[in-house]
């Protein structure tokens, strides 16, 4: 064996102890190139979701009923573009030893190297969507973002403390949206109902595959052997039916799944598998509204070139 | 040209109110300092209260590496330097029947004295 891998082992084992010990990382400690790996591909994914999660959601800004719902929705798609500064900026430091920066980010993305998450590839065909995005995507993204707000890498920890704050304003914004509509005329009562039956399936896929036996691969395993999480998809995905369905129930919504039952001996929630082909799907880039937000990112990444040229410039 | 001066790297810091001290917020990219400015508060400043904020470019910060922060690591020693170490000045007290100036009735006074 060469000093260098020795050396390396060393460190490795060096730091395999930190995290053992709950220690934080920083950007520029050294860490394991398996583990910058996994937190690049979580972290640029998160960031360009953000980002990607805003176009749904300003559609709705122009169509929201009153100034005041306006308003709000506009404050939080606003919230999601912060949020993906923040956590591009995480991932930026990350990829910054292997010579990449936002703009690389962005050409990845295009090229559809960078993934961004499978439910900003729906579609939003009613407000009663844009209250269901608000208070149910967001619930589960709750749900998955608090999981980590002790990750061992210190940097996404601090983003995510700055986040999750806002997605409690989040929250509540959807769900004063949706128990509007719950406690309206028939129409609008059937509105929420119809957003909840196509958006079902939306809200399993959201947790990703139970094991990468399902769709070939996934990276949950990583993330927490060295402790960036804490649950498994499943975990995650059984925690959000504990917290939702009795609410989702309450307000008088029935969902589109006669199978879904809490099993008390198991103490798990069976319900109907979600074909995850169309999951698969959309990690290639090909569901319902993929290609149309990229386009509409491309197209406004283009068009808004001539502003990043000009102030690039240096006088004198 | 391009990239490397549209995408600068600036350290956001801010203060909640005019008594308070800088803490750090966060980081962003800006082609400079006054665009840095406008970022910080869309970014950082969209509800927190804020009453002033500095920008600087990182590259003009002297951090800390790996090794050096663990130079810094407190040793549980120094009980002497914190009030922790006089603690039992209060029992001593009320045997003379007096009560502890502590952190928070000494800070209490900043209500100023009777007039």
């Amino acid at each position: 064996m060469t000093a260098d891998v020795l050396l390396e082992k060393d460190l490795q084992a060096q730091f395999e102890e930190r995290i053992a010990r709950g220690d934080k990382i920083e950007a520029d400690d050294w860490m394991p190139e398996e583990y910058r790996l996994a937190l690049i591909k979580l972290i640029s994914m998160h960031g360009i979701s953000e980002i990607m999660g805003a176009l749904p959601e300003k559609e709705w800004v122009p169509k929201a009923p009153t100034l005041y719902r306006k308003l709000g929705i506009m404050a939080k798609v606003q919230d999601e573009m912060g949020h993906g500064q923040l956590l591009l900026r995480v991932a930026e430091d990350l990829i910054k030893p292997l010579g990449k920066n936002r703009e690389d980010l962005m050409q990845d993305l295009f090229a559809g190297r960078l993934k961004f998450h499978n439910v900003f590839h729906m579609a939003t065909k009613s407000w009663g969507d844009a209250g269901l995005i608000g208070w149910l995507v967001d619930g589960a993204a709750i749900i998955t973002q608090t999981n980590m707000l002790n990750a061992s890498y210190a940097p996404y920890a601090r983003a995510l403390q700055r986040i999750c704050a806002e997605e409690v304003f989040h929250a509540q914004h959807g769900e004063a949206i949706i128990l509007a509509l719950a406690e309206g005329t028939p129409e609008q009562k059937e509105m929420v109902q119809d957003a909840l039956n196509r958006w079902w399936e939306a809200l399993l896929f959201f947790f990703g595959p139970p094991s990468s036996d399902t769709t070939g691969s996934t990276k949950q395993d990583i993330t927490i052997k060295y402790k960036i999480r804490i649950n498994t998809n499943e975990e995650l995905r059984q925690g959000f039916l504990s917290k939702y369905v009795p609410r989702i129930k309450s307000i008088g919504l029935t969902i589109p799944d006669p199978t879904l039952r809490f099993d008390e001996e198991t103490e798990k929630w069976i319900y109907q598998q979600p074909n995850w082909e169309n999951f698969k799907k959309i990690q290639r880039n090909e569901g319902p509204k993929s290609q149309e937000r990229l386009k509409l990112r491309r197209t406004s990444y283009d068009d808004n070139a001539w502003v990043r040229e000009a102030l690039s410039a240096r006088i004198g | 040209m391009g990239n490397e001066s549209f995408y600068q790297e600036f350290e956001v810091f801010s203060r909640r109110t005019k008594t308070s001290p800088f803490q750090h917020q966060f980081s962003l990219l800006a082609p400079n300092e006054d665009i840095a400015i406008v970022m910080a508060q869309e970014n950082f400043m969209r509800r927190e209260p804020v009453a002033d904020i500095w920008v600087v470019k990182r590259d003009n910060i002297r951090g800390l590496n790996q090794e050096e922060r663990q130079m810094v690591e407190r040793l549980d020693n120094k009980d002497y330097r914190l009030t922790k170490g006089y603690g039992y000045l209060r029992k001593k007290w009320r045997q003379y029947e007096q009560g502890m100036f502590d952190e928070k009735e000494i800070l209490s006074w900043a209500g100023g004295q009777k007039k």
